[in-house]
């Protein structure tokens, strides 16, 4: 069975035409706002590439012959590699993959139940609880390593991460070009060397753009390394509707279209035929508690519609889920299962992602447990159902006959094991006696039991001590004092 | 003159952001005395919309739209405050962004929060470089240095401001912010006050400035 999950049922929220008119406006907005580049590389390469540069305010308007010629050049079907190539996932615009979310600061100790910064052993255990989740298809980094030197906390979260799934692993943390070099180095060594990476990438980089119609210059500068070096990249806008976007989603759409298109401009412009993702996460600020609204059913409806965009570029697309609640259990569960409705229920290629609350800030390792279940039920909504001889089963109607049942036909057993029912690890269907029996556990303590098992249970290959030596000697190398003067900005 | 006060504080309440730079015009050549102006008319206004975001009946733009509205008439009113004398404020708050770090939402809602509590708030944006911090500390004699970060790796950016700016000055206080801060870091880089969101921080402030 191909890795992944199968699509076969597909809503629509935007008709052809509304597309078209998203990316005529975007166009527009591109050549008469245009986009700040805080880069002075990129500024260059447009310059040369005939776009309107204005050096005092950094403002660049892009044409769209530009813009288009970009698009073309495009890869529509990419393929992000596991370590263990059973985990390879092939962007081809027909599976969806979930990805783990990512880079929280905050993890609640599984236990002790304390919140506190979060540490390097929970990029270990929060690894391998993805590693081992059937429905988690691309890893990421969950937090933060901040108990590791300041200057070397991304490096030690990626060794961390390496050593503890075969998944592939994306990360955002190239924000410098210095970032960028260790990290492409440490992709290097995990696939055996750069020819090895460039046919099999086992990592990649998620990139933000700066809402709204903005583009850092770190940010852009280290893009344009990653891209040369063969390091498949997404760019990801994430306009808040109403406060770095307009309030209505489209608008903030066009927002973050405008962005995502420039910094693909830029990258293709620098290393034509780079593997670029097309990224997008609108989720609404909440005008009463001033808190990003991820997990909102606006926040879905933007992924699935930039989605749709996406795919309308023949690219794959890699968009938002989160949730705001506190702690695993009902709100989360509320959030998360609206957030991974919507875009999978669109289409998306690639989700970022689950497991973190209090929007992608704070880690609770049976969230990951949770949502994995939450992702299984949505993957047998959006399966798909046909009508042929096999599902119509008008043989085996005829064989039961009047007033009989089907338990004991090979059709029902062979369409268990196919997965036709969903069988549920966390939902609890039993009846009320035997649940209470088995004390009356909640989801979220079945959740933690079964995280529980998962930690004691499985186990992961590290690497051999021969690319583990490699990987210590970059970090070591990257180890720098924290003010050692490198700034980002032109 | 009572009637010019009165109608500046219902245009702040109102959200006039297009008007109320005429509304201060005029009052100036009616003769309005600008401090009152701006404290019995602008601050009281704000004050209202303020309390109205507390309690839930208006949303965030409308705040913001009240302090923009407040701030167009300030553009018109203080230059118009006789040498010498000052307006009375909560404090002078100097706020940015840290270095290598552009989140600016959280950091832009503390200060419309603080302006709309009476605290007069110098914005240095975003990717404020620590020495920047200290110069514009220096210069505006803020009361209090507040600082924003959203990322683990540029927290300790703050302590790099804290450490030389306490050194200078015992009086100038430090509040720090930003999604992955906690109180115990704060404590730990020697910050005066910390906070999770925009409300509480002029909580903060308050209690810092007394
Ligand atoms: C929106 C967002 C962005 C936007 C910012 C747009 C803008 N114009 O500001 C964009 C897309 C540009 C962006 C970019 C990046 N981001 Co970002 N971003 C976020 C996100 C989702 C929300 C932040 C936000 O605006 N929240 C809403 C505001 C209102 O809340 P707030 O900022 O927390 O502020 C409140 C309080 O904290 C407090 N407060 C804030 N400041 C202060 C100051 C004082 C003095 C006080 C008292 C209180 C206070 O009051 C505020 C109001 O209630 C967070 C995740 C999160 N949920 O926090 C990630 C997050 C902060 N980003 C992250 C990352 C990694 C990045 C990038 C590096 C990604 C990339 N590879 O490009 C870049 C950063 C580049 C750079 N050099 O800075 C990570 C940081 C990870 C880490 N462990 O450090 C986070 C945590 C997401 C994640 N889990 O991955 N991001």
């Amino acid at each position: 069975m191909a890795y992944g999950i199968k699509r076969g049922v597909r809503f629509q929220i935007l008709s052809e035409s509304d597309l078209d008119r998203i990316h005529w406006g975007t166009l527009h907005v591109l050549e008469k706002v245009g986009v700040q580049v805080d880069s002075v590389a990129c500024r260059k390469l447009l310059k040369d590439n005939g776009c309107d540069v204005d050096e005092k305010t950094r403002i660049v308007r892009v044409p769209s012959h530009l813009v288009e010629w970009a698009l073309e050049k495009k890869k529509s079907s990419i393929t992000l590699a596991g370590r263990n190539p059973k985990y390879d996932a092939k962007l081809d615009l027909n599976h969806s993959y979930m990805t783990a979310n990512g880079n929280g600061a905050v993890a609640v100790d599984f236990e002790t139940g304390k919140r506190r910064p979060s540490m390097k052993k929970d990029v270990v255990n929060s690894s391998r609880i993805i590693d081992y989740l059937q429905n988690v298809h691309i890893h990421w980094p969950m937090v933060s390593s901040t108990d590791q030197h300041p200057s070397t906390m991304h490096l030690h979260d990626l060794d961390a991460s390496m050593n503890n799934t075969e998944k592939h692993i994306m990360y955002e943390t190239g924000v410098t070009i210095s970032d960028a070099k260790s990290l492409t180095e440490m992709g290097y060594i995990a696939a055996g060397g750069e020819k090895e990476f460039r046919q099999r990438p086992v990592q990649s980089c998620l990139q933000c753009t700066y809402a709204p119609l903005q583009h850092d210059a770190g940010v852009m500068d280290a893009s344009l390394y990653f891209a040369e070096m063969g390091v498949p990249l997404v760019f990801f806008g994430m306009p808040q509707p109403g406060a770095t976007g307009p309030a209505t989603l489209v608008g903030s759409l066009v927002v973050g279209n405008a962005e995502v298109l420039s910094a693909l401009t830029m990258t293709q412009l620098h290393a034509p035929g780079a593997a670029v993702i097309y990224g997008m996460g609108n989720a609404p600020l909440d005008m009463r508690t001033t808190i990003r609204a991820g997990g909102s059913p606006e926040h879905a409806l933007s992924s699935a519609m930039a989605t749709e965009l996406a795919h309308h570029y023949g690219m794959p697309s890699c968009v938002g889920v989160s949730a705001t609640a506190k702690q695993p259990g009902d709100q989360a569960i509320l959030e998360y299962y609206t957030g991974c409705a919507g875009p999978l229920l669109a289409g998306a290629d690639l989700m970022c992602g689950i497991g973190l609350l209090e929007d992608s800030s704070c880690l609770f390792y049976e969230q990951i447990v949770i949502d994995n279940e939450i992702v299984g039920v949505i993957s047998r909504l959006i399966r798909g159902e046909w009508a042929d001889d096999v599902t119509l089963a008008l043989d085996v109607i005829e064989k039961v006959g009047v007033g009989k049942n089907y338990l004991a036909q090979k059709h029902t057993v062979q369409h268990l094991r196919s997965g036709d029912h969903f069988m549920p690890e966390l939902i609890d269907r039993r009846s009320f006696d035997s649940w209470s029996a088995d004390g009356s556990k909640s989801l979220v303590d079945k959740a933690r039991d079964k995280t529980k098992w998962i930690l004691a249970n499985h186990k992961v290959p590290a690497l051999d001590s021969d690319t583990q030596a490699k990987v210590n000697a970059v970090i070591e190398k990257a180890k720098k004092p924290m003010w050692g003067g490198e700034t980002k900005r032109a | 003159m009572a009637d010019a006060v009165a109608r500046l504080k219902e245009a702040v309440m109102n959200y006039e952001m297009e008007t109320i730079a005429d509304l201060a015009k005029q009052a100036l050549k009616d003769g309005v005395d600008p401090l009152v102006a701006i404290e019995k008319g602008l601050a009281e206004g704000i004050k209202t919309v303020g309390e109205k975001f507390g309690r839930g009946e208006i949303f965030l733009p409308e705040l913001v739209m009240g302090a923009e509205a407040m701030k167009a008439a300030l553009a018109v009113l203080e230059p118009a405050v006789p040498k010498g004398k000052h307006r009375s404020t909560a404090g002078k708050v100097l706020i940015g962004t840290v270095q290598d770090d552009i989140h600016e939402i959280g950091k832009n809602l503390v200060s419309t929060m603080l302006a709309s509590n009476g605290f007069e708030v110098v914005d240095l944006g975003v990717n404020v470089s620590g020495s920047d911090f200290l110069k514009k500390a220096d210069e505006q004699k803020a009361n209090i240095v507040a600082m924003s970060a959203l990322m683990t790796t540029t927290m300790p950016r703050m302590a790099e401001v804290i450490t030389p700016l306490k050194k200078k000055s015992k009086a100038v206080k430090v509040m720090v912010g930003g999604a992955p801060v906690t109180d115990t870091y704060a404590k730990e880089i020697g910050a005066d006050g910390y906070s999770g969101d925009a409300s509480s921080a002029v909580e903060v402030a308050k209690r810092l400035v007394r």
